[in-house]
């Protein structure tokens, strides 16, 4: 006996360096020819494969994991060792983390869930994902909503540039139509300027103590050098000023910001201070309409986002743990339901007919009320007696007892020749030939069902 | 009686749209809560609507001479004001400020008719003298929202500044919404409140033989035209930010003591001696609200 399950093999940024995850790693056409290659492996009835820079995992519903093992394998014999499996309800249950990016780099962060879409739909495109695929997915990308706007977990700005881009939202609500200033080469300041310029600013200035540099930099942001000797008006045209200059000293103080404010009519200035020592004399807060903050400020807010989501994350587990039980039940149930159905559809047939012969022989004689009467108590008879079966019957499908729903098919006389739809269990038929795998209906595919 | 009924409904209503802009305002995930707000809020425009109707048919039209009429307008206006700013510039987390301020501004009107509506005086019941009243407490609601920004704005400055990155600083708008919002309130504030002030002088004229009286309510009238007059002005020359929020506050400040403290306290004319009221009634009881 057989058993079809889910199973996942894969590594991410938890298991293994990039070095290994760049070797493994798929993309457009690979990934296309990858899964059709996969699909078409024996005892592989569903695939699909997540690819990011963070994670490749490969979901497979078949009869074994070595399929899935192998398209790492193939691709590096390095991945061996970096390699996390899980089957059944441990891989549905890594799917819904992962897509409600709870197992990502960055807590909570929001392009996960569109990666895995996309991977489901690469997987659709080329047949690789049938019904139990689409069922899965469609199950993870509702918990990932569910978990999006439930928890708090998406919450708050999680790196140094997002706080700053936080910080200059709530200030000017968009830069449209203002500039930035960079005043000095450190690498942190040119990814904020450049992950502020997304706020729609108009241009970017940049000096620095040196020409050369500030060219060289000006080049790379995007925006125009201006002689350091310049500053003071400068903080006059500038909106937000973003300062990493390598100097152990201020270079920005209230003398100097005074008269800048003057000229600006106290239109709002910003300086977001990503030097250590600090550049920024944070005397500047005092002033009005001056919004000054250093790096300790912003470190303290992505401190608190992670803590934060961190907490969140918790009540994040548990609807992924909600979700995957119903998912299962679901499909557990669906096993069950063929027979289920059947049985009730039987019983409730014969009531009707029953019903039916009595009215005829004595239906004149009863009021509307006497002729209700006679029905209700046939269905209430059928209700009663499949009442224990039923109950019997789907608590065996959610225990994984694939055995009871072919015995009562059996018991019942239940058999498969009602078309497609309600396909009996394959107990029922026992000894015609097994279907072929994948040429199963969808209702009948369960998380370990023998064939 | 029929009037007082349907403002209770309003009052309800209006209840329920500040509770949902709260509510909004506490948990932001909940958008719906914010349109269920607005929702409400333009029900209880409508219901107030009906029930200013049959209050002028009650008491024709009288009522709005009173304080309570006043508060009765103001509420309304204020209300209507915030509808049009929500679909011309949305901002929903206000309505957490604004729709409590309604609520408040109706209450003491909840309690009963105005006893003994005032009568004017034959000369003076015509359209100037309904239109002085509506446009005044027109102005003064804008004001009133225009008030509840700066408000808001001072706030969010404080957590901004403060590098207090807490529960407010994520809910209310940024600064520069703000900021913009209370400058578009100010400057049509203004207009709105020069057509008051130009109507009144002439009623004035036809009162007392002058358009210019050295009248309390004319003096804080003219004094808050003027600060607003100079906030417009300041504003083309580049004023920004906190010292505008400030001084838009201090200019409500002037207006709500006009509005309300020279209802209540017996001096000046205004009012009084279109013979709105009664001396025997006592000066307090119901001088004209604006």
């Amino acid at each position: 006996m057989s058993t079809r399950e889910l199973y996942l093999v894969g590594l991410s940024h938890k298991s293994a360096p990039i070095a290994v995850r760049e070797k493994v790693s798929l993309s457009g056409d690979d990934l296309k020819d990858a899964l059709a290659a996969l699909k078409a492996r024996d005892g592989v009835a569903e695939a699909m494969v997540v690819s990011t820079c963070n994670r490749m995992e490969a979901y497979v519903l078949g009869d074994s994991i070595e399929p899935a093992r192998r398209i790492f394998l193939d691709r590096s014999g390095d991945a061996a060792g970096h390699l996390y499996e899980a089957a059944g309800p441990e891989a549905v249950r890594h799917l819904f983390r992962v897509s409600s990016s709870l197992d990502s780099m960055v807590l909570g962060e929001q392009q996960i869930l569109g990666q895995v879409k996309e991977a489901y739909g690469v997987a659709s495109s080329v047949q690789a994902a049938g019904g139990f695929i689409s069922r899965l997915c469609n199950r993870a990308f509702a918990t990932a909503k569910r978990v999006r706007t439930e928890t708090d977990i998406g919450r708050g700005a999680s790196s140094v540039s997002q706080v700053a881009v936080e910080l200059v939202e709530k200030i000017f609500d968009d830069l449209k139509g203002r500039a930035i200033l960079l005043v000095g080469a450190g690498k942190m300041g040119a990814l904020s300027a450049k992950a502020l310029a997304s706020l729609g600013a108009d241009r970017i200035l940049v000096t620095n103590r040196s020409p050369e540099r500030a060219l060289s930099l000006a080049e790379q942001v995007g925006g125009s050098a201006r002689p350091w000797a310049e500053l003071p008006q400068l903080l006059v045209q500038a909106d937000v000023v973003i300062v990493s200059t390598g100097a152990p000293t201020y270079v920005v103080d209230p003398a100097l910001v005074h008269p800048a404010m003057k000229a600006r009519k106290h239109r709002s200035l910003c300086f977001i201070d990503l030097a250590v020592p600090r550049n920024v004399d944070p005397a500047l807060s005092q002033l009005d309409d001056v919004y000054a903050y250093d790096m300790d400020d912003l470190q303290k807010v992505v401190h608190q986002t992670k803590s934060a989501r961190a907490e969140e994350a918790i009540r994040a587990e548990a609807i992924v743990e909600a979700e995957v039980m119903a998912f299962s039940a679901e499909r557990e149930t669906r096993a069950a339901l063929p027979v289920l159905s059947q049985l009730r559809r039987q019983a409730e047939e014969i009531a009707r007919a029953e019903a039916q012969r009595t009215l005829a022989a004595i239906g004149e004689k009863l009021d509307d009320r006497g002729r209700r009467s006679v029905e209700a108590m046939a269905r209430a008879i059928v209700n009663k007696l499949l009442h224990a079966p039923t109950a019997r019957l789907k608590q065996a499908a959610s225990n994984g007892d694939s055995l009871l729903p072919g015995v009562a098919a059996e018991l019942f006389g239940i058999d498969g020749a009602q078309g497609p739809e309600q396909a009996a269990p394959r107990a029922a038929t026992a000894g015609a030939a097994p279907p072929a795998p994948g040429a199963l209906p969808d209702n009948v595919v369960s998380l370990s069902e023998s064939k | 009686m029929m009037s007082l009924l349907i403002l209770r409904i309003a009052a309800i209503l209006y209840a329920g749209a500040a509770a949902g802009f709260i509510t909004f305002f506490a948990k932001p995930r909940w958008k719906r809560a914010a349109a269920w707000g607005d929702s409400l809020l333009l029900a209880a425009f409508v219901v107030h609507a009906v029930a200013i109707g049959f209050g002028c048919r009650e008491y024709g039209g009288m009522e709005f001479l009173t304080l309570r009429g006043g508060f009765l307008m103001l509420a309304w206006l204020v209300s209507g004001a915030f509808l049009l700013v929500q679909r011309v510039y949305p901002v929903p987390s206000v309505g957490a400020f604004a729709t409590p301020l309604v609520v408040v501004t109706l209450l003491p009107t909840l309690f009963g008719p105005p006893n003994a509506p005032p009568q004017p005086p034959e000369r003076l019941r015509h359209g100037l003298l309904s239109g002085h009243i509506f446009v005044a407490v027109l102005g003064v609601a804008i004001f009133a929202l225009a008030f509840g920004v700066a408000l808001m704005y001072l706030l969010q400055e404080r957590e901004v500044k403060g590098k207090r990155f807490g529960a407010l600083f994520s809910r209310l708008p940024s600064l520069s919404q703000l900021d913009t919002l209370e400058q578009r309130l100010v400057r049509i504030g203004f207009v709105v409140f020069t057509i008051a002030l130009v109507l009144g002088s002439l009623l004035a004229n036809q009162a007392w033989g002058h358009f210019w009286q050295w009248d309390p309510k004319q003096i804080f009238s003219l004094v808050s035209w003027l600060l607003y007059g100079a906030l417009v002005q300041l504003r083309r020359s580049g004023l920004h930010g906190r010292r505008y929020a400030l001084l838009s506050m201090v200019g409500f400040a002037i207006i709500i003591t006009s509005f309300v403290g020279l209802g209540l306290v017996p001096v000046g004319k205004h009012g009084r001696d279109y013979g709105l009221n009664r001396p025997a009634q006592g000066e307090t009881a119901g001088r004209s609200a604006q």
